[in-house]
C-alpha cells in the first residue's frame, strides 16, 4: 500500500503503520510524537484532495 | 501464428462432437481488419469460425468464471496463468476446463499500427515473423517483432503454464532483461513529478470501466465503484475520483495480475493502465518472489499470512 | 505549540492502539493533538479504501496502528 501511494506521488512519510499493544501507552506517545514531527516537516498535503464544486 | 487456427478448429470440433465440453471459447474474426472478438462455439459448425492470429489480444480467462458447464479455452501464456488464478481462487474447477494451449509469439500493438497507418486499415495479414498492413494511405510489410505490444515484449511465459492439449510447438522462453524498466523510470521521479505524471496519465479517463470489464481477475459481484453505501469513490469526472478508481483497481490486482494487457487494449482513451499494475507486479515479485498464476497450489501473497512476510514498514 | 495546522487520520485497533491511547490518557501522558482517531474493531477491518478516503477528504497523513 505504502509503495503504491508513493508511486502515485504522495510522500512516503504520509502513511504510517505501527503495532502498539494496549499496555504500551508510552510507545503510543512516542509514535504519535514521531509521526507528528515527520508530517509537520512535510507540511499540509495538497495532493489527492477532492475539490468539490 | 495463424497456423494455429486449423489446429484449434479441429481440436474444438472434436471436443464438441464427442460432447466432452459444452462450449469452446476462442476468437472469431471481427468486422474490421485487426479485430478479433472473443467467441464461444457451442456447435461443430460454430467451431469452424474460430481463428487465432496476432491480434487475439483479449484475455479469454475472463469468460470461464461462475459456470457449471465444462469449458474448453484456447489459452495463450497469459490466459493460462489467469486460468490458474481462477482455479486457485475457486472460480472454476480444474476438471471443468479443458485448456487448449496456444504457444504465443506476442500480439501486435494495434494502436501503433493505427498511429502509423491511419485508422482506415483495409487489410491485415501475417506470415510467420512478418505482418503486412494495408490502409487507404499505404501498404507495408513489417517485422512483427518490432510491433509487439509493450506487455508482450516483457512477457515471461509465452507458453501456457498448464494445458491439456497443445495447438502447436512450444516456443522458446524469451530472456527478458529488465521487465520493470518502465516502473523504474517512474520510481526515479520525485513525489511532485510522480503526482503530475499520474494526474496526466489518468486525465483522459472517461470512467467507462472497460479496463475493469476486460480484466479476468476483476470479477467481484459488486465492484467498489458501484457501491453506494458507503460510497468509496464518486461517480463523476472529478480528478481525485478518477485517481481513486485507478489506484484501487490496481490494488485489487496486486499479486494476481499477469500483465496480459487486456485492460490497456480495452481502454478507448489509450490510457496506460498497466503503469499501476506493473508497479504492484514489481513489488510482489521483489517482496514475495511471486509472479501470478504459475502455481495451482499457492494462494496470492496478499491473500495469505506467513511469519516470513516483510514487516519492516511497521514501527 | 503547532506552527502548522495538520491532520493525521489515525485508524486505531480497538484492542491494541486504542487501548494504548486510552491508557496514555488516564496516565496523563502528553502527546501532540494533531491526530484524529478513528476506532476500528480490529486492524483487519482496515482497507485501502479508508486510506484513500482520508486523503481525499483532506488528511495530511494517515496512520494505521494495530
Amino acid at each position: 500500500m505504502g509503495n503504491l501511494i508513493e508511486h502515485i506521488g504522495i510522500e512516503r512519510e504520509r502513511i504510517h503503520f505501527s503495532w502498539i499493544s494496549s499496555a504500551e501507552a508510552t510507545k503510543f506517545v512516542d509514535v504519535v510524537k514521531d509521526i507528528t514531527e515527520k508530517v509537520r516537516a512535510l507540511g499540509p498535503n495538497e495532493k489527492f484532495k477532492k475539490i468539490y464544486n | 501464428m495463424d497456423t494455429y487456427t486449423e489446429k484449434i478448429r479441429s481440436i474444438a470440433g472434436s471436443l464438441l462432437k464427442e460432447g466432452k465440453v459444452d462450449r469452446v471459447i476462442g476468437y472469431k474474426k471481427g468486422s474490421i481488419p485487426m479485430a478479433t472478438n472473443p467467441f464461444a462455439a457451442r456447435t461443430v459448425e460454430q467451431a469452424r469460425e474460430l481463428v487465432f492470429n496476432s491480434t487475439c489480444v483479449m484475455n479469454l480467462a475472463n469468460y470461464i468464471t461462475d459456470s457449471s458447464e465444462t469449458i474448453a479455452v484456447a489459452a495463450k501464456g497469459c490466459d493460462s496463468r489467469n486460468i490458474v488464478t481462477h482455479i486457485v481462487e475457486n472460480k472454476i474447477k480444474r476438471d471443468q476446463v479443458y485448456i487448449i494451449g496456444v504457444p504465443c509469439s506476442g500480439m501486435v500493438d494495434k494502436r501503433r499500427i493505427i498511429e502509423e497507418f491511419g485508422s482506415d486499415l483495409t487489410e491485415f495479414s501475417e506470415n510467420g515473423d512478418e505482418i503486412s498492413v494495408k490502409s487507404l494511405d499505404k501498404e507495408e510489410v513489417l517485422k512483427k517483432q518490432d510491433y509487439l505490444r509493450d506487455c508482450c515484449t516483457t512477457c515471461i511465459k509465452p507458453n501456457p503454464v498448464v494445458y491439456d492439449e497443445l495447438a502447436g510447438e512450444l516456443v522458446p522462453e524469451p530472456e527478458v532483461k529488465n521487465r520493470f524498466a518502465s516502473v523504474e523510470k517512474i520510481e526515479a521521479m520525485d513525489p511532485d513529478e510522480k503526482y503530475q505524471y499520474f494526474t496526466d496519465l489518468t486525465a483522459d479517463c472517461i470512467r467507462c470501466y472497460a479496463c475493469r470489464n476486460a480484466c479476468p481477475i476483476c470479477y467481484c459481484p459488486t465492484c467498489f465503484v458501484d457501491e453506494s453505501g458507503p460510497q468509496w469513490v464518486g461517480k463523476g469526472q472529478n480528478e481525485t475520483d478518477i485517481q481513486t478508481f485507478h489506484f484501487l483497481r490496481a490494488f485489487h490486482c496486486a499479486g494476481r495480475c499477469t500483465d496480459c494487457g487486456a485492460c490497456e487494449e480495452a481502454c478507448p482513451m489509450g490510457i496506460k493502465v498497466r503503469e499501476f499494475t506493473k508497479k504492484l507486479n514489481k513489488d510482489t515479485s521483489e517482496l514475495f518472489g511471486w509472479d501470478a498464476g504459475l502455481d495451482q497450489t499457492k494462494r496470492p501473497p496478499l491473500d495469505t499470512y506467513s511469519p516470513e512476510d516483510p514487516d519492516d514498514f511497521i514501527k | 505549540m503547532p506552527d502548522k495546522d495538520i491532520k493525521i487520520v489515525s485508524f486505531l485497533c480497538n484492542w491494541c492502539s486504542y487501548g494504548a491511547a486510552d491508557l496514555a490518557g488516564v496516565s496523563r501522558l502528553e502527546y501532540p493533538a494533531d491526530i484524529r482517531v478513528i476506532r476500528i474493531p480490529c486492524s483487519g477491518r482496515m482497507s485501502p479504501k479508508f486510506v484513500l478516503s482520508a486523503f481525499r477528504e483532506g488528511a495530511d497523513a494517515v496512520w494505521v496502528s494495530g
